[in-house]
């Protein structure tokens, strides 16, 4: 039995072994392993496409993040006071949000974005005052955020809720008794509890935005996202700077999910 | 009273607003979208030429080999992953010693952390003709071809999903009573049987949620067929 977990985590753990051991790879081929260097991490560095994408990734992210938080937890709250069909119609929307294949929303979203850019542009241009350029709508960061949005408030709204079921609504209840305005209670009752969901929320919507390939491969137009460019430095052929943007994507995301984890139970203990 | 209850239906459309106008235009709207379009002709240049024809369905028979492919790589990388997933599970809810339960856990789930796309490409090492093929033949055996091979797309899948499918069947045989495999033993049914009668007998509940949460993204899966074995591709260039 041990010798047997022993073997799976093995088997989960030696492909990002190989990555990180073959990033410090010495010799110019990606399969052969010829003395240890850390050079490809300068030329990784100092690639500008490497840097685009990686800020790319970055700012798309992040809106992601904050605003799928911000608009998901409002979404929570507002669903618990509803009853009824609309509540039913909109756990439906959930749902088939969360587990819709990215290629599927990939695809429809690029198809859907692209037809209504057709069909607005002309239209923007007629309308637009004589002499000053109209604007351009074409695919890009609103396009990829948008539909990573889609996915990651969905799965705040999830998140949110379950920790709301589990509030001790008395608590709420007794802060009204004791005439505390609305908005107080919320702040200081209700925001309490639920935080911690809020902030997981965040961190997960970071990490899914920033790790995402598919989507982003269809909506995000010129603007490359990391796991893109791997994707297409991947079809030219490995190379061990491609190891090297990978084992720094480890780390990155690593000490980040660590960090939160560490925040989070510090807090908790108070 | 009545005001009051006024202001708070105006706070929940308020606040379900945004969320509301990100299903229509980013959800709702492409899928529309994506109907219509199944149904159009295919304009002279390529893209959507309107009308309305069945022609696009009656094609799909063409692409039969992906259709066979998906059908076969998602219930068949859920079956391996459920028979590599549980032992572990086992392992970790009923074996292991407290002190190092949680830290094997976070083992479990710390892969699915980083980026999936460099976890997949890391297979072509692996598998590719430098890895064990090359072992094997390093080994005296005859070196045989692993990549690109509906293996290897197995071998992705599994992978990429084995953390969702130990997580659910850990939590639920956690909850398992121990008492019923002491029971079990004490009653002189040998292990076998106590595993079979004990743990099997509810395998299809208790698999349930691992099976779904390990199902569902398969069928969507484009970068691990995609890489690990290439030619037979459900994406296919």
């Amino acid at each position: 039995m041990r010798i047997y977990a022993v073997f799976v985590y093995l088997f989960l753990y030696a492909p990002i072994g190989i990555i990180v051991l073959f990033s410090f790879n010495a010799g110019r081929h990606a399969s052969e392993l010829r003395g240890l260097s850390v050079q490809w991490y300068g030329k990784a560095l100092s690639n500008p496409f490497v840097g685009d994408a990686f800020v790319t990734s970055l700012e798309v992210a992040l809106i992601v993040a904050i605003l799928s938080s911000l608009l998901g937890t409002a979404a929570a709250l507002a669903l618990q006071r509803l009853k009824g069909s609309v509540r039913i119609f909109f756990d439906g929307l959930i749902y088939v949000s969360v587990m819709i294949p990215g290629i599927v929303i990939g695809i429809a979203t690029l198809v859907a974005l692209v037809t209504v850019f057709d069909f607005l542009n002309p239209w923007l241009a007629s309308v637009w005052p004589e002499g000053v350029k109209p604007p351009q709508l074409h695919l890009g960061y609103t396009s990829v955020i948008a539909a990573h949005t889609l996915f990651t408030m969905s799965l705040v709204i999830i998140m949110v809720r379950a920790r709301i079921a589990g509030m001790d609504r008395t608590l709420i209840e007794a802060s009204m008794d004791l005439y505390a305005t609305p908005w107080r209670t919320f702040y200081q009752v209700t925001l309490a509890q639920i935080y911690p969901a809020i902030l997981a929320g965040f961190l997960l919507s970071f990490t899914f935005s920033f790790d995402d390939f598919i989507i982003s491969f269809f909506v995000a137009g010129s603007n490359t996202t990391l796991p893109v460019y791997i994707f297409s430095s991947i079809r030219r052929g490995i190379t061990p700077e491609v190891n090297a943007i990978g084992t720094m994507v480890l780390v990155g995301s690593l000490t980040l999910l660590m960090t939160a984890q560490y925040l989070m139970r510090d807090r908790g203990k108070h | 009273m009545r005001e009051q209850s006024n202001s708070n239906r105006w706070l929940t459309v308020v606040l379900l607003a945004p969320t509301t106008l990100w299903f229509l235009f980013m959800l709702i709207m492409p899928l529309i979208v994506i109907l219509i379009f199944s149904f159009g002709e295919r304009a002279a240049v390529g893209g959507y030429g309107g009308g309305f024809t069945f022609a696009q369905y009656a094609n799909l028979p063409a692409r039969l080999k992906a259709f066979q492919n998906t059908m076969t790589y998602a219930p068949v990388g859920t079956l391996l992953s459920l028979l590599v997933a549980y032992p572990l599970a086992y392992y970790l809810a009923l074996k292991v010693d407290r002190r190092y339960k949680l830290i094997l856990l976070v083992l479990v789930i710390v892969p699915f952390w980083t980026s999936l796309l460099i976890r997949t490409y890391a297979w072509i090492y692996i598998l590719g003709g430098r890895g064990i093929p090359a072992m094997l033949e390093w080994l005296g055996f005859e070196a045989v071809r692993l990549i690109n091979t509906p293996g290897a797309v197995l071998v992705g899948i599994v992978y990429g999903y084995l953390p969702l499918m130990v997580f659910p069947i850990y939590v639920s045989l956690e909850k398992l009573d121990k008492s019923l495999l002491e029971a079990s033993n004490d009653l002189g049914g040998n292990p076998y049987r106590t595993f079979f009668a004990s743990h099997l007998a509810s395998l299809n509940a208790r698999c349930g949620h691992g099976l779904y949460a390990g199902f569902y993204p398969v069928d969507g899966r484009v970068s691990d067929p995609g890489f690990s074995g290439w030619g037979e591709s459900i994406l296919h260039r």
